[in-house]
């Protein structure tokens, strides 16, 4: 199905349409990889909004991406219930496995690597997100296989 | 009376996450039992267990209840808050992980009470793997015709703490910018879609079930008077045995952190305790020996909150937690109103000149009130949010600001464990636009 | 009515009204930035309201989000220290990443955030760091620059854009301290009505390109005058420095515009300096060529060709002039010549008085039929404004002739607005006074047309100038006397043109599609003298006296039309006469269009066309892309998607244009601009080219 589709799909769960805003664009970030502007054109399209108005609520989430990322995304929690375990600790261990600081992606385009805040696993801190998947308890010792796992299952 | 087993009741045992599990332990039996009861007495049963709100303000769900203005024409809704983000706290994802249907139960039992006949359950986006079991949940709840005429749409978040403040949930679940609403109107009058809407924090939806199943009066009885019932306990960050403890109401905070979740370890000294999530006024060792409850914290100048025990070890920099502390509210606020807007992002200048040893003494006072000047004037809690904490380590903690200032640098010279955290906000990933200063 | 009191005053004002109206009863400032009841309910954003209130929590409360009740207590910053604090406080945080570059800053001097500072604001600042800075200013049109670091997010501009205008072009973008104002990537705001943002900010953040750096406010005159572009009279001030226009501001007319001013009526006035503007009188030279006369050589001209084609004299009129213009000259040539005969650009029924009602009261209206063959925003811009209000307010609008009654009819169809049931009925006129024209022509004399073969035509301004029916007689005529603004217009047409005025130039009064008489005021002196003076002139030496003055002309017809009102009277805010008693509706003459097979086609004129458009450059970007508006039902049955490029044709005539699905439109209308209709006929077919 096309995402003009599916987004009219979505949008029927709800009593007005606006409301599938959100999952619209995580439906397209799916598809695409990241939200750019043609593909930000194309949501606009399927819920008959404009794109400005899709940029607009794009840019106010820290889940969408305005840029092209990896096709993996490495999210390390800082906030202070992991900050407070040693997260830094995992972040330079990311850095040094990954050879990026945070915000960046890997040269070959594969892995892109950022701190994020909260992730609500403060008690098996540190708390690291692959693709979404929560990955608890890890220490800098556990980033090499971390990164190992996401590079062998390519 | 004893009660500590409410929200994760069988859990241990069984995994209720399937449909027949939870039936096989009295699951769903209390839909029919609030569905033969009119609105008015389902509102009276909910009122009478004084089931105050899990999600931080603590107010009684049942009085929220009767607020909706069932008379009007319009649809009623009921939202669940599970946008679970404050800093510490990780108890609903645990409900909806491990006991999904106890909260889709709840919702049918709740919109019962308001004649809602369309459920929404926020979900923030970083819930994946809890969205998948919520809406397995769901499905298969629904495919046994449990929902009657109801219908729960499960709705993702894409990652803003703010969405954990109603009125801007409300605006994310139409599809906007989640930015608080002003108030009045007040949701029970003009909430989702600008119908009545009934918005409660998982926990609490996850409680209702257990109120119809032992009765309202019997319920009140349990944990304290001004509170009844359990709540989950977030505990983490310098603690022996992290994670979630379901506790009666009224526990006291030192049992918690020693007698049950070890205390501190490593030989460590505790240095401090943010007892509500880490938007709450941070708590010396001296204070705690209080009860775990909304009055007992707030009598003592803190909150409740999201009942999420941070515990800090004396390795921790103070001006470091402050400052690790605000780059966060500055990156979460969502930038509609002036104070918090303006005032989190001034604050983070402060505390980064603070902790370079680079400020004056003068500043100490500047940096308070700053914040005495965001407290309460901004639109929605986030501002004050902000505030309490910096506030309370300013006070409680003050000697090691001046210390910061008077050595010219931090004195833990690079052994704080908060030394060198990175933020979000230090990669501006939230700007992708070239700021050129 | 509640009492309440205001820093101790006592004051009663009706339920329901907000605390900033309330105070304001008692004389009392509740200073804001956000707030403004035209773009909906109050956001609380900007916190410039806060004061204390009780009963309420022991902390300040936004004002603005508040009504007044019985018993409140409300203090200010005058009485209470806790709002001072929080005001004073609000403007410290907003001015701590405001540049204050006050001494060049357009708005300097008529800026809200510089007034309040200096009331409520800190002498000083407590902010030691770099302060934000953007890449500025960052033109997001032609028309419209934006400077991000002057910016106070108070979110006026972006309501506007989504709440008024309902563009949704014009929007925020990140979140917190990194928010800023932005349209989508570089795509230029380009809607109707986007000048409204610059007047909506309350700093010198969005500031209009032609204004920028023209002057300041302590060198410049308001006059309060009503824009001539448009069959609405949106009332206006314009605001000039040193005899020269600088910009056209809004001035709120509850019942007409709201304060709302269409980007036309806002920024075309560069029209009156265009480069082809006639300033003297011209004589024909060559097929294109004009040659300077004098005033008096061209005087003795026309009154050598009047006189000799004395009754055997037509008159196109534009409407776009004033009353008293026409009535003036119908004065000159049906009295002085009993030229009785004119071309006038439009009828306007009088019938529809009995069912004539304000605009606002359109917002009230619960059932609305919208019956026009134009879109309603490209003919009477604001209208559209005040039906997306009605629609936000649950109005129910269709598109189609109403089945039964209405409570409100708008239409361009005058048979339409005689015969469908409504209780309120607004007519589009297509040009901005062509009733007031009408009316004054025929108020001018008792005389009856007969029937003439034209030998000289009087073409009066620039529309009739290029109306292809009045070039048509003009062919045939022996002698073509012009009026107007631009030589183009005239040339290969007149054979002497006379010197026209703008509606920025001129005293008189117009009516517009209410019905309602308006006061034009000049703003400028014309680079030429008034029309009314030199008919006065050439009316003298054919014995009608005329008056030179736009008051005594009026005074003249006042009686005859508008009940006798003195030109004082209609004021500078005009109220609506009272509605006419019912008429029997005229016997409708079939239409004589016979249905032909496909999709009628309507070439309308976009709203962003015309004399005064073309000469404003920044205005270009504004005209209507090549589309064609298709109908849901339409474009469903040919499969069509919005957005898709069809091909449009008729009798072996074709054109490729992009499909647009309009909610706004008929079952078997389509809709093309003017511009870009090429040569299709009447009713054309329309086919996807997936």
């Amino acid at each position: 199905m096309s995402l003009v589709e599916d987004v009219r799909q979505i949008a029927k769960k709800y009593p007005d349409s606006r409301s599938a805003t959100l999952p619209a664009l995580r439906l397209a970030q799916e598809r695409d990889g990241w939200l750019s502007p043609e593909t930000l054109r194309e949501v606009a399209d399927a819920l008959e909004l404009t794109p400005a108005y899709c940029k607009s609520v794009a840019t106010f989430y820290d889940m969408y991406h305005l840029a092209p990322v990896g096709t993996h995304l490495v999210e390390v929690c800082t906030n202070l219930s992991c900050a407070l375990a040693g997260a830094q600790k995992v972040v330079d261990a990311f850095e040094s496995e990954l050879g990026v600081k945070p915000g960046e992606t890997t040269p070959d385009g594969e892995i892109t690597f950022r701190t994020v805040e909260c992730l609500g696993g403060c008690g098996y801190a540190t708390v690291v997100a692959v693709d979404h998947r929560y990955k608890q308890k890890v220490g800098p010792d556990d980033v090499a296989g971390i990164v190992g796992e996401i590079r062998g299952a390519q | 009376m004893g009660l500590s087993n409410v929200l994760l009741k069988g859990a241990d045992e069984r995994d209720l996450t399937k449909l027949a599990e939870y039936q096989a332990i009295g699951g769903y039996q209390g839909v029919p039992k609030a569905r033969a009861m009119s609105s008015d007495a389902l509102i009276e049963v909910l009122q009478t267990a004084v089931l105050r709100g899990r999600g931080g303000a603590g107010f009684p769900m049942g009085r929220k209840a009767s607020l909706i203005d069932r008379s009007s024409p319009k649809p009623k809704y009921l939202v669940v808050n599970a946008d679970e983000s404050e800093p510490g706290a990780f108890k609903d994802r645990e409900v909806m992980a491990r006991v999904p249907h106890r909260l889709i139960e709840g919702c049918l039992i709740a919109a019962h009470a308001i004649e809602c006949t369309h459920v929404f359950i926020f979900i923030r986006g970083e819930y994946l793997a809890e969205y998948e079991i919520l809406q397995a949940a769901v499905d298969e709840a629904r495919g046994a015709g449990l929902f009657g005429d109801v219908e729960i749409t499960v709705h993702r978040g894409a990652g803003a703490y703010i969405c954990g403040e109603e009125t801007a949930l409300l605006d994310a679940l139409e599809g906007r910018r989640g930015q608080p609403r002003p108030r009045p109107p007040f949701p029970p009058v003009q909430g989702l879609y600008n119908a009545p809407t009934q918005i409660n924090n998982v926990s609490t939806i996850a409680t209702v079930p257990t109120i119809i199943e032992m009765g309202a009066e019997a319920f009140a009885k349990t944990g304290v008077e001004s509170a009844p019932g359990t709540a989950i306990f977030s505990i983490s960050g310098n603690i022996a045995r992290p994670g979630n403890y379901e506790l009666e109401l009224g526990t006291p905070m030192r049992e918690l952190i020693y007698d049950i979740a070890g205390g501190v370890p490593d030989g460590r000294e505790l240095k401090a305790v943010i007892p509500g999530g880490s938007s709450v006024p941070a708590l010396a060792p001296s204070e705690i020996d209080v009860p775990l409850d909304y009055d007992s914290l707030q009598k003592i100048g803190t909150f409740f909150g999201a009942a999420s025990l941070i515990i800090v070890d004396d390795r921790c920099c103070i001006v470091q937690l402050a400052l690790r502390s605000a780059k966060f509210y500055m990156h979460e606020s969502c930038g509609k109103c002036t104070p918090c807007r303006e005032g989190t992002r001034w604050m983070v200048q402060l505390l980064e000149k603070i902790e370079a040893g680079e400020a004056e003494l003068s500043e100490l006072d500047l940096l308070d009130n700053i914040g005495s000047r965001i407290l309460g004037r901004s639109l929605c809690a986030l501002g004050d949010f902000a505030v309490y904490p910096t506030h309370s380590y300013l006070s409680k903690w003050r000697d090691e600001f001046v210390a910061h200032i008077e050595q010219g640098g931090c004195p833990y010279g690079g052994a704080s464990s908060l030394e060198g955290i990175e933020a979000p906000l230090d990669a501006h990933t939230h700007s992708p636009l070239p700021v050129i200063a | 009515m509640v009492t309440l009191t205001i820093d101790d005053r006592e004051v009663t004002v009706p339920k329901g009204t907000g605390l900033v109206e309330a105070a304001l009863a008692a004389g009392i400032e509740i200073p804001v930035f956000c707030y403004e009841p035209r773009l909906g309910p109050p956001v609380g954003a900007c916190r410039m309201c806060l004061c204390e209130v009780a009963p309420g929590p022991p902390k300040p409360q936004a004002a603005c989000t508040l009504t007044a009740a019985d018993g409140m207590s409300v203090r200010t910053a005058l009485t209470s220290e806790m709002a001072r604090d929080a005001q004073n406080g609000t403007l410290e945080f907003i001015l701590v990443n405001h540049p204050l570059d006050c001494p060049v800053c357009d708005k300097g001097g008529e800026c809200p955030l510089q007034d309040l500072t200096f009331r409520y604001g800190p002498g000083n600042t407590r902010m030691t760091f770099p302060k934000r800075t953007f890449e500025k200013p960052i033109p997001i049109s032609p028309l419209i620059a934006l400077d991000r670091e002057r910016c106070i997010l108070c979110y006026r501009c972006t309501r506007f854009s989504s709440d008024v205008s309902e563009d949704n072009q014009l929007v925020a973008i990140n979140r917190g301290s990194q928010s800023v104002i932005a349209t989508f990537e570089d795509d230029p705001y380009r809607a109707a009505f986007s000048g409204n943002v610059i007047e909506l900010c309350p700093v010198g953040a969005l500031t209009s390109t032609q204004y920028r750096f023209e002057a300041r406010p302590w060198e410049i005159q308001n006059s309060p005058t009503v824009c001539g572009l448009c069959p609405v009279g949106c009332n206006v001030s314009a605001t000039t420095r040193e005899g020269k226009v600088k910009r056209i501001l809004s001035r709120n007319h509850p019942e007409v515009d709201q304060g709302w001013l269409c980007d036309k009526g806002r920024f075309a006035y560069g029209h009156l300096n265009a480069r082809d503007r006639i300033a003297e009188p011209l004589t024909k030279t060559g097929p294109r060529r004009f040659e300077q006369l004098t005033w008096e050589d061209a005087l003795d001209r026309v009154e050598a060709v009047l006189r000799d084609a004395d009754a055997a004299t037509v008159t196109a009129l534009s409407g776009g002039e004033t009353v008293e213009q026409a009535y003036a000259l119908g004065r000159l040539l049906r009295e002085g010549l009993g030229a009785h005969t004119a071309v006038l650009p439009e009828e306007v029924p009088d019938r529809l008085d009995a069912k004539r009602a304000p605009l606002s009261a359109l917002r009230e209206a619960k059932t609305i039929a919208v019956v026009t063959d134009e879109p309603v925003v490209e003919r009477a811009p604001v209208v559209d404004l005040w039906l997306k209000a009605a629609r936000r307010d649950g109005a129910k609008i269709t598109y189609d002739t109403p089945k039964g009654r209405v409570d409100a009819l708008v239409t361009d169809d005058p048979a339409c607005a005689d015969s469908c049931d409504a209780t309120n009925v607004y007519y589009l006129p297509r040009t901005p006074n062509g009733r007031g024209v009408a009316d004054a022509w025929s108020a001018a004399s008792d005389g009856e047309a007969r029937d003439v073969k034209p030998r000289v035509l009087i073409v009066s301004g620039d529309e009739a100038a290029t109306d292809p029916n009045v070039r048509a007689i003009a062919a045939d005529a022996e002698t073509v006397i012009g009026i107007g603004m631009f030589e183009e217009n005239f040339r290969g047409l007149a054979d002497i043109v006379l010197p026209g005025t703008s509606y920025l130039e001129r005293d008189g009064t117009t009516v517009n599609l209410e019905g309602r008489l308006q006061r034009q005021r000049r703003a400028v002196m014309a680079p030429c003298p008034d029309e009314l003076a030199w008919v006065a002139k050439l009316a003298e030496r054919f014995g009608v006296e005329v008056s030179a003055h736009a008051s005594l002309v009026f005074g003249e017809l006042s009686e005859r039309l508008f009940g006798g009102i003195s030109f004082g009277e209609v004021g500078e805010q005009a109220s609506l006469p009272a509605r006419a008693a019912a008429e029997a509706p005229k016997e409708q003459v079939p239409g004589t269009t016979v249905p032909g097979t496909g999709l009628r086609l309507v070439a309308y004129r976009p709203l962003f066309s015309g004399a005064a458009v073309e000469r404003t450059p920044e205005l270009q970007f504004q005209k209507p892309d090549a589309e064609v508006h298709l109908a849901p039902a339409d474009a469903k049955e040919r499969g069509i998607a919005n957005g898709q490029t069809v091909t449009v044709s008729s009798n072996g005539t074709s054109l490729e244009l992009r499909a647009r699905i309009a909610k706004d439109l008929a079952s078997g209308v389509v809709r093309i601009a003017q511009d870009h209709a090429g040569d299709l006929h009447e009713f054309v077919e329309v086919k996807s080219n997936a």
